[in-house]
């Protein structure tokens, strides 16, 4: 899809302008869109880097990338009118490729949530069904790309926030390994677990896509040396010999019969392509921690690394008589109660009578699991499972049992590639309800390539590529 | 009461790199306000820290003169607070493993010399700068983020005395490493002091006291001589020391409660998850180890070998370092040590403060200096003459040219001032009847003649030498 479009160079501006027309008319029934970006500057630009991998292609960003000159909100009140003074890493990376910015997509409120319900802006709708939720936090992205405005769209994965919306809207999501592309300028959430991920519809694009945006950044310490590889020409797609496993747990914990059936027909189909495949059972306590670990490490981090929204130097400031007021008044209107729930608990987690219990326990446990999938990977090269118990909920429904199994393990296995940062994607296995249901799979660190080939290789099983739902 | 004082002394010392300790702003003072700021320093969203190596390579240095031990891993924690002049509402510091531990520094006061040992040595990021006016609060961020190293003391030091001796220890040490400017007037260099007695001889420590921001060493003494007074008499009185954070008043010469300590704040420290432990090589440690400038102990050492000048003198060389280096200059061609010294430290230093002129911004050339000292050293000029040639050498000209023009040059030729003295002693047979007499007082008359004669060239000593072994020939 990105080679198609940059390939058609002269009709790039068309594309560009179909996309933001697109976007337009979808916005009343998506509501994906934080803010539209003029992009005749870019498109200039774009002329000039014609030999970019994404030259003239139209693209869409998290609006919690930072874009200088561009209102960057983060789907939070207290930013507001926040417009930065610098462009985020993958932002230079992507115009360097000739890629053209057309929209600020909406996410949960500083990419804390998995609905995409508590956006500033409101709910975005799922383009299959819009009366059911995007997924989040990068559902204003994963939306876009389902629904064929953009091509390409950056999302922010901090506990499945790419790939679990990815799963909802039909699309694929990638989270590489952590290091692999820079965080700079990347509004955080939790620094230890964020990634940068990004959403497409095939996977020819998405090696494309990562090609264009991994690489070492000397502003970001966790950033890798390692070479980026020409994933699209390395990758062959084949999957003959390779070795996967099927996280029991996650199987043994879903009740839904179209999840189940979806997943077996493709493990089906990959062992006909000569895949070996076997399963592998993980300590289901561990799996039951996930957790709770997430909320208490991405917390506690989350609670630090937004004590800089006070209001004082930028983001809506509230007006008293001392700048201790102003903070505390900045920070009380300009949160949403979810927000301020996770800085509860995580202020909480951190107390010097607590932290030991609470915030260096979830660290122990994390390191327990991380373990434990660094030896379920000695065998296998990817592991797989279904990326959620069924389609996107429904904007109204009931919350999930959050004690079930159902929920501890099947809705929050993916959580594991953050605590590792081992790269991951989700791809599109089946649907139920008209609605699509998706496949996760995971990696070794650094084995992109491999991930990719298995991605192919799920891609040709299923045949379910380029997806566009129609929005009715 | 007799009582037991106990200090310890935490500084805080801005390193000298040319960027910032997290970010790749340049580091300043006196810059416009907020003229030295990125995204990084402002905390904007989404920005990340990155170390700098030059300040990590001043802090080893500190650590290696002040003999701590290094921890090879680098890590950085957060101290979580908010206030305004904390940019992004926490402070990344090293709680956990601080850069250095476990080690001391030798301080000599008027009881003689003693160890002090320092406990830790960690890295640290400076606050931003904050002006409190009626109609609000100003903040200037150009020293957001300058590197730190915080530098913590034992409680090993018992009066004012030796505290003042430590931190002016720590000062020169410093200094002389080139890892900070340690004005402690201009605030690179702040001190904290925690100070509080007990009972002669009792092993239980009593209730602290704080006291911030003092911004001299002869402060740091006041202060702490203030503090055990008003302890000791509180104690005296039967009445209890409440734990507080106290600061010195340059007015009254006194300590003033800034607040009571009501229970410790938790800073909720953790790791920073956005800076990966960093490895430092061995190789590159001992590299910088082995390159450490020459310290105020070693040249010490070296003054007293090499130049043979005595405790004072040297201590008044080595507490600038700049006039030591230019004594050193001076000394490469100058034939006497302590004339040189007292120059140096005497007329040379007035002439800077009367000119108002650092040391470095004087056109003088060391050589000159020298020079003009040899010629003093070997009767070529008197003194008094060469307070004459000083101003000129001080102007950057040579004294040999300047004792030419000014036709100073000391007349030491014995026959010249052996003929002179016959003339005048054949004018003046009164004077030495006078001196048969016992008139000693006649011998300053006769050189006052014999100068008069050569015009103030002769050498004055000589001339009297010479003037009383002619009176005795005479006499006999």
């Amino acid at each position: 899809m990105i080679e198609m479009m940059k390939k058609d160079f002269c009709e790039s501006e068309k594309h560009i302008n179909e996309a933001i027309q697109k976007a337009q008319k979808l916005q009343a029934k998506l509501n994906a869109v934080v803010t539209f970006v003029d992009p005749s500057e870019q498109i200039e630009n774009a002329k000039k880097k014609s030999e970019g991998l994404m030259s003239g292609v139209p693209i869409v960003l998290k609006d919690n990338v930072s874009t200088k000159g561009i209102r960057t909100t983060a789907s939070s009140h207290i930013l507001d009118n926040y417009v930065p003074v610098y462009d985020a890493h993958i932002v230079d990376l992507l115009r360097n490729h000739g890629a053209v910015n057309i929209a600020k997509a909406s996410l949960d409120e500083l990419a804390m949530g998995g609905t995409n319900l508590t956006a500033a802006t409101g709910a975005v709708h799922n383009p299959w069904d819009l009366s059911r939720i995007s997924g989040g936090s990068s559902g204003g992205s994963a939306v876009l790309v389902a629904s064929g405005v953009v091509p390409f769209a950056i999302g922010s994965d901090t506990g499945d926030s790419v790939r679990k919306p990815a799963s909802y809207c039909g699309v694929i999501g990638v989270k590489p390994t952590y290091g692999r592309i820079s965080r700079y300028g990347i509004i955080p959430y939790a620094s230890s677990l964020d990634h940068v991920g990004y959403f497409v519809r095939n996977v020819k694009d998405a090696c494309i896509g990562l090609e264009v945006v991994a690489g070492r950044d000397d502003r970001d310490m966790t950033s890798s040396y390692k070479e980026v590889q020409h994933y699209s020409e390395v990758c062959d797609g084949s999957i003959k010999g390779k070795k996967i496993g099927i996280i029991k747990n996650v199987m043994n914990s879903i009740t839904n019969k179209a999840v189940i059936e979806s997943f077996n027909s493709l493990i089906e189909k990959l062992k006909s392509e000569g895949a070996e495949v076997k399963e592998i059972t993980f300590d289901e306590d561990l799996l039951r921690a996930i957790l709770p670990t997430y909320y208490m490490i991405a917390n506690c981090e989350a609670t630090a690394n937004h004590a800089n929204l006070d209001g004082i130097r930028f983001g809506k400031q509230m007006p008293a008589d001392s700048t201790e007021e102003v903070m505390v008044a900045s920070r009380t209107a300009g949160f949403g109660i979810q927000v301020r729930k996770r800085f509860i608990t995580g202020s909480y987690g951190l107390f010097v009578e607590n932290q030991e219990k609470l915030l260096r326990k979830a660290q122990r446990v994390r390191r327990l699991i991380v373990e434990a999938m660094h030896t379920a990977l000695e065998d296998v090269e990817c592991l797989i499972a279904p990326a959620a118990s069924g389609i996107a909920p429904s904007i109204e429904s009931e919350k999930m049992d959050e004690l079930a199994s159902e929920y501890l393990v099947a809705e929050n296995h993916m959580v594991m590639g953050n605590f590792s940062g081992y790269p991951s994607m989700t791809l599109p296995m089946g649907f139920d309800e008209g609605c699509p249901l998706g496949v996760n799979i995971t990696c070794k660190p650094f084995e992109e390539v491999t991930m990719f080939n298995i991605g192919y290789g799920i891609e040709r099983c299923t045949g379910l590529k380029d997806l566009v739902a129609e929005v009715k | 009461m007799q009582y037991d004082v106990v200090i310890g002394i935490e500084i805080h010392c801005e390193l000298k790199t040319k960027s910032k300790m997290f970010s790749s702003s340049p580091v300043s003072f006196g810059k416009d306000a907020n003229s030295c700021v990125n995204e990084v320093d402002l905390a904007h969203p989404g920005v990340l820290p990155c170390v700098n190596k030059g300040a990590v390579e001043q802090a080893i240095k500190a650590c290696t003169a002040l003999h701590l031990e290094i921890d090879p891993v680098v890590k950085f924690d957060r101290k979580n607070y908010y206030y305004s002049d904390l940019p992004k509402g926490y402070q990344i510091t090293q709680q956990f493993y601080p850069i250095g531990t476990n080690g001391y520094v030798e301080i000599e006061t008027s009881k003689g010399k003693k160890k002090v040992h320092i406990n830790r040595i960690h890295m640290e990021e400076d606050t931003a700068k904050q002006f409190h006016l009626s109609e609000g609060t100003l903040i200037d961020y150009n020293r957001a983020g300058t590197p730190l190293i915080e530098i913590v003391s034992d409680p090993d030091m018992e009066n004012g005395e030796e505290a003042a001796a430590y931190v002016e220890t720590l000062r020169q040490t410093l200094y002389y490493l080139g890892v900070s400017d340690v004005k402690m007037e201009e605030g690179s260099m702040r001190c904290d002091v925690n100070i509080s007695l007990k009972p002669k001889g009792s092993t239980v420590f009593g209730v602290k006291n704080e006291i911030k921001n003092l911004n001299s060493i002869s402060n740091v003494q006041k202060a702490i001589d203030f503090e055990i007074e008003r302890q000791s008499k509180l104690l005296d009185e039967g009445q209890i020391i409440e734990q507080a954070t106290r600061r010195f008043d340059e007015a009254t010469k006194s300590t003033i409660l800034m607040r009571l300590k009501e229970g410790t704040v938790d800073y909720k420290f953790f790791p920073e998850p956005n800076i990966v432990p960093i490895r430092l090589s061995k190789e590159w440690i001992e590299e910088i180890q082995a390159n450490l400038p020459e310290l105020p102990d070693e040249r010490k050492a070296r003054y007293e070998k090499d130049y043979q000048l005595n405790a004072y003198d040297i201590s008044v060389l080595l507490a600038n370092k700049e006039l030591a280096d230019m004594y050193e200059l001076v000394m490469k061609t100058c034939n006497n040590a302590k004339l040189a010294c007292n120059w140096m430290s005497g007329d040379v230093l007035a002439w800077c403060s009367k000119n108002e002129k650092t040391l470095n911004e004087m056109s003088m050339i060391p050589s000159h200096l020298a020079e003009m000292i040899n010629m003093i050293e070997k009767g070529d000029i008197s003194g008094k003459q060469a307070k004459e040639v000083f101003e000129d050498v001080m102007n950057g000209k040579d004294p040999v040219v300047v004792v030419e023009e000014k036709g100073l040059k000391q007349v030491s030729d014995t026959s010249l001032i052996e003929a002179l003295i016959q003339e005048v002693l054949n004018d003046q047979p009164q004077s030495i009847e006078d001196y048969r007499n016992g008139k000693d007082r006649a011998v300053g008359f006769l050189v006052g003649q014999v100068m008069k004669k050569s015009k103030g060239q002769a050498n004055p000593s000589m001339t009297n030498k010479m003037i009383v072994e002619e009176l005795n020939k005479r006499i006999k």
